[in-house]
């Protein structure tokens, strides 16, 4: 009996196989500049923010 | 008898046994939560929930989870590669030692022996044993793959390599110890070194073990069983690129507000939320895909377990890293809530996507038709209402518990001891019984629809 193998075009379809979502690369490309802005914000080296400051000033309160 | 015939019944033999471990760490799970809210369920000392939860966790992740991978990577691989496994006995062979593995595995663990590092509980002589089945995996998957009849390699196949390749790092570096005794050692690493090391490699698990090896199955099985091929081609490769270089970076969201230095900590979790742009690219592209056609939902029974199941990876890879951000670690971590966001992904995607690639390749394996769509049906609500209401009341309870555990009176103490945290959680923890019990009884479903289609694939191939 013959094993069913596979064709590899049937599995992408031609017309849109080059596509991608415009949302979704919105989404690709917003992480990554947030990505930036978060680590200059809380690398202690960069911002002077540490963990234990924070926690200090939330006593405080 | 094709080729085929002797590699197709090692992929059988690893989904069988992957079904029969899956039933043991299910029924564990099962006890171990009704020993939270039942105390006298616990029996010293081998059945105490102390040594169960790492056997259920084991057990599902290495017996179900490795044991289909291994099965069902291979039946993709030998398709897109368009040849037989390069060494088909080292296959089988393989089937046996990782059967033998995962029974001292679950003994030792019953024993009380674990390296008290959480997902690599397992003892030095049995991550030796672990290593030497995985490179008899890697040999026969690159094998394969080097000596393959196509040229092209479908995006499946990249699933499968990262796996391979990840896996194998992540667990020999975390399981590096120093042996004291056959049955004792001492992790190589010291304090917060050894806890980075160890979230590296367990949260790298859930990524190498939980979603690359099932995107794999889910890029292959989604056209297989629809007819419909993938939306963008594209996409997948790029999802693929940027999953695999982001994910080995975050380990360190689960030690947020630890001594791990605060920079290490914000690169994790900013890797981590950039994750969620690759998952998504692989939600998307799986809606795209039926968007072309959505009748499929109805027509193909198959349909719907795809799209439960990516729409539960892109609920989990939303939730994952917005755990991660310290506003949010700081109210639920510890609590929980995170075994309700984990069940998400195991019952939810994990374990979805698995079954329905299953449903897939038994009968394909027989040449012949699936026994009942209606028992496949009732799995699939079962399941589906069992682990909704798993991960809905530990949310709720989690998010109870830490706001509970944060309140403080005016002088600046705490406002609930700790045991009034935890008898409130008791309500929730019987109902996530419940829910364990339904998910349970839908999964005896699937188990009886794959055996009624192995006994009528079997008759039928007696007679012919």
């Amino acid at each position: 009996m013959a094993e069913d193998l596979d064709n590899i075009d049937a599995f992408e379809a031609k017309e849109t196989s080059h596509k991608l979502p415009v949302g979704w690369l919105i989404l690709f490309w917003g992480l990554i500049i947030w990505g930036v802005y978060y680590f200059v914000t809380y690398s202690p080296a960069i911002s002077g923010w540490t963990q234990t400051k924070a926690y200090e000033e939330s006593v405080k309160k | 008898m094709s080729d085929y015939q002797y590699d197709n019944q090692t992929v059988k033999g690893f989904i069988v046994s992957s079904i029969f471990w899956g039933v043991v760490g299910i029924v564990i799970g099962l006890l171990i939560s009704i020993q939270m809210w039942k105390p006298e369920t616990n029996f010293a000392p081998y059945f105490t929930f102390g040594r169960l939860r790492a056997v259920h966790t084991n057990g599902l992740a290495f017996g179900l989870g490795v044991g289909a991978i291994f099965g069902l990577s291979y039946y993709i691989i030998m398709r897109l590669a368009k040849r037989p496994l390069l060494f088909p006995k080292l296959a089988r062979f393989q089937l046996y030692l990782f059967n033998v593995g995962i029974l001292l595995a679950a003994v030792s663990l019953l024993m009380g022996q674990t390296q008290s590092l959480e997902y690599a509980e397992l003892e030095w002589p049995i991550d030796l044993a672990i290593v030497i089945l995985w490179v008899m995996f890697a040999i026969n998957v690159f094998g394969t793959i080097i000596k393959r009849k196509e040229e092209q390699m479908y995006i499946s196949l990249w699933y499968i390599i990262a796996t391979t390749i990840a896996v194998a790092v992540l667990y020999i570096v975390n399981n590096l110890s120093i042996p004291a005794g056959l049955t004792k050692s001492y992790h190589l690493f010291a304090g917060v070194n050894s806890a980075n090391v160890e979230w590296w490699y367990g949260h790298n698990a859930v990524g190498f073990v939980f979603t690359t090896p099932i995107l794999a199955m889910f890029y292959y099985f989604l056209p297989k069983s629809t007819g419909i091929p993938i939306y963008s081609h594209r996409l997948s490769i790029i999802a693929f690129w940027s999953l695999v270089f982001a994910y080995l970076w975050t380990g360190a969201h689960h030690l947020v507000y630890t001594p791990l230095p605060d920079w290490i900590q914000t690169l994790g979790i900013v890797f981590t939320i950039f994750l969620i742009a690759p998952s998504w690219g692989s939600v998307v592209n799986g809606y795209y895909t039926v968007g072309t056609d959505w009748s499929k939902m109805n027509t193909n029974y198959l349909t719907k377990f795809f799209i439960m199941g990516i729409t539960f990876y892109g609920l989990q890879t939303v939730q994952g890293p917005t755990q991660g951000l310290r506003i949010v670690s700081q109210l639920i971590h510890y609590t929980d809530w995170v075994p309700g966001h984990v069940h998400m992904g195991t019952m939810g995607w994990v374990t979805m996507t698995t079954a329905a690639s299953i449903y897939y390749v038994i009968p394909k394996i027989y040449h012949t038709e699936i026994y009942s769509e209606k028992v496949a049906n009732i799995h699939f609500w079962l399941v589906l209402i069992g682990q909704l209401i798993f991960s809905i009341t530990m949310w709720i309870t989690g998010i109870q518990q830490g706001a509970l555990w944060k309140a403080t009176n005016a002088d600046g103490s705490l406002k609930y001891t700790f045991i009034e945290t935890l008898t409130k959680n008791y309500p929730y923890w019987q109902l996530r019984t419940v829910g364990g019990l339904i998910f349970t009884v839908g999964m005896l479903f699937f188990i009886y629809n794959i055996y009624m289609t192995i006994r009528k694939g079997s008759l039928a191939e007696a007679k012919a």
